[in-house]
């Protein structure tokens, strides 16, 4: 994905950098990434697409919508790929996204809305969105395969309080496992259902905080989970996301995450950053696979 | 001999001449701003042009309509005036928006067809009274006729008083 920086965007499309910060807080529009540094990275499928409707253009808003819509050209043809089952087509799809976007917009502007939209029109008990799902599925796995390793001594435990595999709710909790790792942070996804052998797994894996992800798994089964896992690590924060109505107010326990993955991450990234770091005795160890493996299966 | 029926119609020669405002502020453009075509002074509008008789004062709310009767240019006065923001109110249709408010003129199909003709560069600027749609006991008295590029609708709004 090429991108620009402030003063490149500005030269791109004729206007001062001003300009560009003005349009951003007013329209949210072109909408920059953030570098290491906190400067503004522009995709240049965002500016390419804004040049060309401000040329046609009578207003700033209805450039923007014009822009908007041709970048949102990506969705249809992914539910049309999806739907018509052509995997090829919609790799091609995704790939197009990402020529555009950074992996967590093309994930959130494109993969997630076509797949609402197949369970929109299709329902989540139908042959083309269990074909969709699984699609979705596999490709926010190699996404995850390919991310960077874990560069922050933190480590995050997901409890999956999903139905099954083809429940609308595993897509969104995997953007945002994916989301985090890609923030450099460590992610283990474990079953609210098992209980077994848990406590071995985070003798070795002791994550910095939980969170709870999926409306299926009763209350009752969250909380013997998630007592058990305090049980072995002592007092973690807990988060909820995707688990009925989001409340409006944070409690001290337990922080109910926004429903949007990108949202969702930054806000679990607060809640990781403000806890102090482990004394050194208690820091996790190199993750050990094979004891994962034995532990579960126990 | 006299040919009674026949007028004297302005020519391209006769044409009013364009004067450049910016789409959102109305303010003047600087030689800077006819080259970017975004307004240097607000950030927010794009410099257009339309006939010095019909080019909005930096005090009068205005929109632009395109040829759909989609509402494509919101000013900031037109903003207050209405009662809500640009990025609401552009792409809606006009009639959702206002409608004529004049006893002697015969209804929408009025509205629409001058609002249609200006759009297509019809040079004639007119007047027209309308109401904002849902509100009773409010005139303004418009200005409309052509704007652009691209060809557009510019309805200059004014309050009754």
């Amino acid at each position: 994905m090429r991108t620009l920086k402030t003063s490149e965007a500005a030269t791109f499309l004729n206007v001062s950098p001003n300009t560009l910060r003005a349009w951003e807080r007013r329209f949210g529009y072109p909408k920059p990434m953030r570098t290491e540094g906190k400067h503004r990275l522009y995709t240049h499928g965002e500016i390419a697409a804004l040049r060309d409707a401000l040329k046609e253009g009578l207003s700033i808003s209805s450039a923007i919508s014009r822009a908007r819509e041709k970048l949102t050209g990506d969705t249809p043809v992914l539910v049309g790929a999806l739907t018509a089952c052509e995997l090829d087509r919609a790799d091609a799809a995704m790939e197009a996204a990402l020529a555009l976007r950074s992996l967590e917009r093309a994930v959130e502007e494109v993969l997630l809305p076509s797949l609402r939209e197949i369970a929109r029109r299709h329902g989540d008990a139908s042959a083309p969105w269990a074909f969709a799902a699984r699609w979705a599925s596999d490709w926010l796995a190699r996404a995850r395969r390919l991310a960077p390793p874990p560069t922050r001594p933190l480590t995050v435990l997901f409890g999956d309080a999903s139905r099954d595999e083809l429940d609308p709710d595993v897509l969104e909790t995997s953007a945002l496992e994916l989301f985090t790792v890609r923030a450099g942070v460590q992610v283990l996804t474990l079953p609210v259902s098992g209980l077994a052998g848990l406590n071995d797994v985070l003798q070795n894996f002791r994550p910095r905080a939980i969170v709870i992800a999926g409306s299926s798994a009763s209350d009752d089964e969250v909380a013997r989970w998630a007592y058990a896992v305090r049980s072995a690590t002592g007092p973690l924060p807990v988060a909820l996301y995707r688990r009925g109505e989001r409340r409006a107010v944070r409690t001290t326990s337990t922080l109910v995450l926004p429903p949007a993955p990108s949202e969702a991450q930054h806000e679990l990234m607060a809640l990781v950053d403000e806890r102090r770091p482990l004394a050194p005795s208690l820091r996790p160890a190199a993750f050990d696979t094979a004891l994962l493996r034995r532990s579960v299966s126990a | 001999m006299t040919r009674p029926n026949l007028q004297v119609l302005p020519g391209l020669g006769d044409a009013e001449p364009h004067v450049s405002f910016c789409g959102h502020c109305a303010k003047r453009p600087s030689e800077e701003d006819a080259v970017t075509r975004v307004c240097t002074s607000c950030h927010l509008g794009l410099i257009v042009s339309a006939p010095e008789s019909l080019v909005p004062a930096t005090n009068e709310p205005f929109v632009i309509v395109d040829g759909k009767l989609q509402v494509c240019a919101v000013s900031r006065r037109a903003e207050k005036l209405l009662g809500a923001s640009e990025t609401e109110i552009v792409n809606q249709r006009l009639t959702d928006i206002l409608l004529p408010a004049d006893a002697e003129a015969s209804g929408i199909e009025h509205l629409v067809s001058i609002i249609v003709h200006a759009a297509r560069g019809d040079g004639t600027v007119h007047d027209l009274v309308v109401r904002p749609v849902g509100e009773w006991g409010i005139r303004w008295f418009t200005r409309v006729g052509p704007c652009g590029a691209p060809s557009a609708a510019l309805i200059v709004l004014a309050p009754e008083g």
